[in-house]
């Protein structure tokens, strides 16, 4: 069996949290393996129970570590740490170790690394071009940040370059505190006041002069951070990428179902399948219980008459471009290879059976 | 652990929750932490407080919970008693610039300044402070509207706890001016166990469980206190020891109730085995999302916490 619609190389597993995207990109790799293609999973924050399954501990924060299986293609197992490839970056365009060290050093860098504009997310897309560009993999699956805004990465190369050019680090590029730590402004009077008093009452001049050093720090990153997010934007809009979206059962997640699906068309980025997971079956209308099961068994049936509504109502509001399926809940999560491997199996006889 | 001495665990809890200024709903997503803080709003306000229920998230939400128009970023009125609004930190931090400075021109310029734009995106935890020190106004009927408490449905966890540490981070880098006395203000509140309560939201499987645990932790760690509640969220029901006779047609089901009830259950001995503290499990309800819901299990958070004086 071939991986059908998903035959790509590049996908990149997107959807609200909790919806099951790990577990789908994980079973995804496996099923990639095991038709021959040298596969590797990128993902952020997997369960400990993914990551038994897979045989992968903490030393996957650092490279690719190969998973113990015997399939036909190689599967390897990365784990994305925004920090950790934001220092790496410093490094790599520092001019030298001084100025790198410099940065490492300031107060705001510790704070930001994690958190300015979408960094986390930049950084998840800046280790994976770096991995593509290697060639070293037939196909990767990227799974992407457990946030709310889970498209935010999509936009994170443009933000990168959008801030690095009118941002605070363009602004810092002029000389904003002279010599003897005055703020360098011309000389800007509001009620007799000049804007240093101004701001230095309101903020403090120790705190925009630290912010000034620390802009300034990352000037000669520039253009190296900007040509490389430039690429990687390109990457995410390639013909051989292709994203799978993941949306939850429920009627609450059809919103975002269609937010995520617009937003991917809006970038001219290219849109996979849509897999409304974990499902609840739906039962027979008349079912003869006892007391408890009885009203056990209502509930069940209310869910799997919610969710196949929901997928219903879903499939009602798409353009008939998009492929949807849905997958069942599982009974329990999967623990090991072979289960992943069954689901990964399962997605793609699905996607298989509503295409034809 | 800060147990307060010789208190039963969820006596007053609460009385102690409708008290504080500050009510911070957290934990991972797609656990119904929006539902589980709407209710607790709703559960507040029915006890004659005067509640609002804030959002901070670009994509609203909550008002599809409370059967109201979205916010826009104003404050919406819900019912006699409870509020809602969704604050866009940028614009509350604007806000309390003018507010320190006290003429309207000046305050527009500063706050025009590429300067201060910079400042306002980039200085760490300033966003967050924003938010947090407009809900102490709020709370302290310092702005409108006026209200005794705020519930705070907080960004997923990640995001969530660094809401709550901000105006920690914010007080080390910025120790003077107007601003610099407001974090430090909004610091001491979120020290401050009468003042601050956290609750974490949960479902009872691995991941949200693993969540919870870490920002049980967290908490302790960086405010030296556990929070005041665990809600944990959507468990199946009890599966019965004896299932008599079933339809073929439903065999399926059952063994899918059974097991998701057996992880339930495994991830519930979990959490207790870290966590003695407070903890409301609620159900999953044949109930659409909406308010019914809401107040379904708000009903449930009140006999759970009060059985003595529930219905």
């Amino acid at each position: 069996m071939s991986l059908g619609a998903l035959d790509r190389p590049l996908l990149i597993v997107v959807g609200s949290g909790g919806v099951g995207k790990t577990t789908l990109a994980a079973a995804l790799g496996l099923t990639s393996a095991a038709e021959g293609t040298d596969t590797l999973v990128m993902t952020f924050d997997p369960s400990l129970r993914l990551k038994d399954a897979l045989g992968v501990g903490e030393e996957a924060r650092d490279r690719e570590v190969a998973v113990e299986v015997d399939t036909p293609g190689r599967l390897d197992v990365s784990l994305l740490d925004a920090r950790r490839t934001f220092d790496q970056l410093v490094r790599q365009y520092a001019p030298s170790d001084a100025a790198a060290e410099r940065i490492f050093q300031n107060r705001f860098y510790q704070h930001l690394a994690g958190n300015l504009a979408g960094i986390l997310e930049y950084m998840a897309v800046e280790r994976l071009f770096e991995v593509s560009r290697s060639g070293r993999y037939q196909r990767i699956i990227l799974d992407t940040p457990p946030t709310r805004q889970a498209l935010d990465f999509l936009g994170a190369p443009d933000r990168m370059v959008e801030f690095l050019q009118s941002g605070p680090v363009r602004v810092a590029q002029r000389q904003w505190f002279d010599a003897s730590g005055r703020l360098a402004v011309k000389p800007l009077k509001i009620l007799g006041k000049s804007l240093e008093s101004w701001l230095d009452r309101l903020v403090g001049l120790d705190l925009l002069r630290e912010m000034a050093e620390f802009f300034q720090a990352f000037g000669p990153l520039y253009e190296g951070f900007r040509d490389r997010a430039g690429e990687v934007g390109k990457l995410l809009r390639a013909p051989g990428t292709h994203f799978l979206l993941v949306a939850g059962p429920g009627g609450e997640r059809i919103p975002d179902a269609l937010f995520f699906a617009r937003r991917l068309r809006e970038g001219g980025h290219h849109l996979g399948p849509i897999v409304v997971n974990q499902m609840h079956p739906e039962l027979p209308a008349q079912l003869s219980a006892d007391g408890d099961v009885a009203e056990g068994l209502r509930l069940l049936s209310w869910l799997g008459d919610r969710d196949h509504r929901g997928l219903a109502e879903l499939q009602a509001l798409l353009t008939t471009r998009e492929t949807l399926v849905g997958l069942p809940l599982l009974p329990t999560p999967p623990t090991d290879l072979a289960a992943l491997d069954a689901l990964g199996r399962l997605l793609l006889e699905t996607l298989a059976a509503a295409r034809s | 652990m800060t147990r307060r001495a010789g208190l039963p665990a969820r006596a007053g809890l609460l009385d102690r929750l409708s008290h504080c200024r500050l009510v911070a709903v957290t934990g991972k997503g797609g656990v119904g932490k929006t539902t589980i803080a709407a209710a607790l709003a709703r559960v507040l306000a029915a006890r004659g407080r005067r509640v609002l229920l804030v959002e901070v998230d670009p994509r609203e939400n909550l008002h599809q919970l409370l059967d109201v128009p979205p916010s826009g970023g104003a404050v919406i009125r819900v019912d006699a008693r409870l509020w809602l609004e969704n604050v866009q930190p940028v614009r509350v931090l604007e806000d309390l610039v003018r507010q320190k400075v006290a003429v309207a021109a000046l305050a527009r310029k500063i706050v025009s300044t590429s300067v201060f734009r910079h400042f306002a995106e980039g200085a760490p935890g300033m966003k967050e402070m924003a938010v947090l020190g407009h809900a102490m106004q709020v709370a302290r009927g310092e702005a409108k509207p006026r209200v005794d408490v705020v519930v705070l449905d907080a960004p997923a966890t990640g995001h969530g706890m660094s809401l709550l540490w901000a105006p920690l981070l914010v007080t080390e880098v910025l120790g003077k001016g107007p601003l610099g006395r407001l974090a430090g203000e909004v610091a001491d509140m979120v020290r401050d166990p009468g003042q601050v309560a956290v609750v974490i939201g949960t479902t009872a499987e691995e991941m949200p469980v693993q969540e919870a645990l870490e920002l049980i932790a967290g908490l302790r760690e960086r405010l030296g206190r556990p929070p005041e509640l665990m809600v944990v969220n959507g468990l199946y029901p009890p599966f019965p020891k004896h299932t008599g006779r079933v339809a073929a047609g439903a065999r399926a089901a059952l063994a899918l109730w059974r097991q998701r009830r057996e992880v339930n259950e495994r991830e519930l001995e979990r959490l207790a085995s870290a966590w003695r503290g407070p903890r409301v499990d609620l159900p999953l309800l044949a109930l659409e999302r909406g308010p019914a819901l809401v107040t379904a299990l708000g009903d449930r958070l009140v006999s759970a916490l009060e059985p003595a004086v529930a219905p």
